[in-house]
């Protein structure tokens, strides 16, 4: 019974104190190492952490944003274009569904708006590559809109070439880049 | 040095009024030029950068045949090295440690006979490249050829890191020098906010809607401008700095817009349904920007306070960046017919003046042109085969140099 009241005693200890012996110390090789007297580096770790994306709470206790974005598929675009094909137009008519009535049915359709995510292929990192990649994601809202979406729910962005689903050096890779992503946002 | 070296055409251009007119003359004519190193207090590790460093430079400035073996030296020594008896000049360094302090003293001479002295200071010695870069221009200078002040300037990259993340960097313009001012999230398009280079404006894609922003280099400031959804990126800083060509699209459609700097009011400058992107200030009052107004991207200018709009390119089906200095324009156009060919985006020089139309690269993807404030240098970005370059264009001497990446790509960049 001592040696267990002993054990729960340093567990405890542990527990509160932390398991490092030594003083608490401050790094600043960093600072030493750049030139800090002209330069600073600033770590935006915690902004990145706010990126937008989906969290994983529950909604209405038995599905979540998540479930409901993994069923959207992307629309995928040809070379340098950002007209919808027309089996594009069924694939969106199918998201629109989800969107409106799969989310009504869910009692969640109010709760969350859309980010259509516009992406281009490595071909090109400049402005006009950020613009087609901005003007796919209109042409989906576009067609939402047609579907029965409401404009004031649905946000834009364009990320250009900057964020790839796949970076081999193909042309069905290149392919999968060329698209408009669905994220849903609380 | 790290540097793959690309000289593209084994010839000179003489001057002329035009830069679009290529004019060529044999190398051999030029000076040869060695260096010797006689430092001391630092070590073999960081006296060879410098070398190499200084050798690069050199051989950019365009007006040397540059001999590249390292070569130790006594500072005060009367004669040449035995190897370099045969060189017309040659550059002797001495790196000494001030406590601290890094000094530097250089020597040109020719004959035996001292030329020209420069002595330099510098607190910090990772920063030495900046050092060299001078000294080369300094040299430049006495020599009497074309000015190369953009050799000193700092350049900010935006590098991708991997999907969804980049790293804004200060470097210089060979990219030996690199410095991190913003490491995480994703953000883009990175552009001086004026001569001084304290601050620069940037997109911001890592929350929401994209962000301008203006980011403090000493003080560490970061203050939001504007807000727009879809896209907004600074595509242009008036030389005064109190200025701003932006690309936005508040209801989706990317337009051409002007920021006032005091007032933080915005003008839009386009308006058409298609796509308007990366304006440039041009001479009288002029913006130069892309268009998809006739079917496919081309180049366009335009006042800034009238309706109309004029086609500045009449070659190629698909001119899709620009960058504009006075009278001249270099476009980037897709010239293969096969989208994914190795030679798919090249970069093109026109005068506004004449009709000729003058091909600067030939391989891989280039792109964000950019032209030095006296207009005789371009830098850009090449991607050719997995790598990514800052190259450099001597557009009066006709010689490309390129200084690749080691590890990512650049995104953007901003001089």
């Amino acid at each position: 019974m001592k040696a267990l009241l002993y054990a729960s005693t340093i567990t405890a200890m542990l527990v509160f104190t932390g398991c490092g012996g030594s003083e608490p110390t401050v790094d600043d090789s960093a600072a030493n190492a750049s030139q800090a007297e002209e330069i600073n580096i600033v770590d935006e770790t915690s902004a990145a952490d706010s990126e937008s994306g989906i969290q994983s709470t529950d909604l209405d206790g038995s599905t979540t944003l998540e479930s409901l974005e993994a069923k959207m598929s992307p629309i995928y675009f040809e070379f340098d274009q950002y007209k919808l094909a027309d089996e594009d137009i069924d694939t969106l008519r199918q998201n629109a569904e989800l969107i409106q009535g799969d989310a009504e049915a869910m009692n969640i359709a109010n709760k969350y708006s859309l980010k259509l995510e516009g992406n281009c292929d490595e071909w090109g990192s400049d402005e006009y590559n950020f613009a087609l990649g901005l003007k796919r994601a209109n042409a989906v809202k576009d067609e939402l809109i047609n579907d029965g979406v409401a404009s004031e729910r649905i946000t834009l962005v364009s990320y250009g070439s900057s964020n790839p689903v796949c970076t081999e050096k193909t042309q069905e890779c290149w392919s999968k880049n060329r698209r408009v992503d669905f994220k849903l946002l609380p | 040095m790290r540097i793959i070296f690309g000289v593209l055409f084994s010839a000179l251009l003489l001057w002329g009024a035009d830069a679009t007119i290529e004019v060529r003359k044999s190398v051999d004519s030029l000076p040869s030029i060695a260096v010797e190193d006689a430092s001391s207090d630092y070590n073999d590790g960081l006296s060879k950068r410098f070398f190499r460093v200084l050798v690069s430079d050199l051989n950019v400035l365009s007006i040397f045949n540059v001999d590249r073996d390292y070569i130790k030296a006594g500072f005060d020594d009367e004669n040449v090295a035995v190897a370099h008896k045969e060189i017309d000049y040659v550059v002797r360094y001495q790196l000494v440690d001030d406590n601290g302090v890094m000094v530097v003293n250089v020597n040109l001479i020719n004959n035996d006979k001292v030329m020209h002295q420069l002595n330099y200071r510098i607190k910090n010695s990772k920063q030495y490249v900046f050092m060299v870069h001078t000294i080369a221009a300094s040299i430049n200078d006495f020599m009497g050829a074309d000015p190369v002040d953009w050799m000193k300037e700092k350049v900010i990259i935006s590098r991708t890191t991997g999907p969804g993340t980049s790293e804004i960097l200060i470097t210089d313009y060979t990219l030996s020098y690199q410095f991190s001012v913003k490491r995480s999230g994703l953000n883009v398009f990175p552009k001086w906010a004026d001569r001084a280079k304290k601050y620069f404006y940037y997109t911001s894609l890592s929350s929401g809607a994209p962000q301008l922003r203006k980011h403090g280099v000493y003080d560490n400031s970061d203050v939001l401008l504007l807000t727009s959804d879809g896209m907004l990126v600074c595509s242009d800083v008036r030389n005064d700095g109190k200025k701003l060509l932006l690309t936005m699209a508040p209801q989706g459609q990317p337009d051409i817009y002007e920021y006032d700097v005091a007032s933080k009011k915005t003008k839009k400058i386009t308006k058409y349904s298609g796509i308007d992107v990366n304006a440039q200030y041009m001479a009288d009052g002029k913006v130069a920007f892309i268009s998809n107004r006739l079917g496919y991207p081309n180049v366009f200018s335009k006042k800034i306070n009238s309706q109309a709009t004029e086609q500045m390119v009449y070659v190629g089906k698909s001119n899709s960046a620009c960058t504009a200095h006075n009278n001249y324009i270099i476009y980037k156009a897709r010239e293969s017919s096969n989208a994914f060919s190795n030679n798919t985006f090249n970069l093109h020089l026109i005068s506004t003046k004449t009709d000729f139309i003058r091909r600067l690269t030939v391989t891989g993807i280039n792109e964000h042109p950019l032209f030095s404030r006296d207009g005789g240098t371009v830098v850009f970005v090449k991607k050719y085969k997995n790598q990514s370059s800052i190259g450099v264009i001597r557009l009066n001497q006709n010689k490309n140099y390129l200084f690749p990446l080691k590890g990512g790509a650049i995104q953007s960049i901003d001089w």
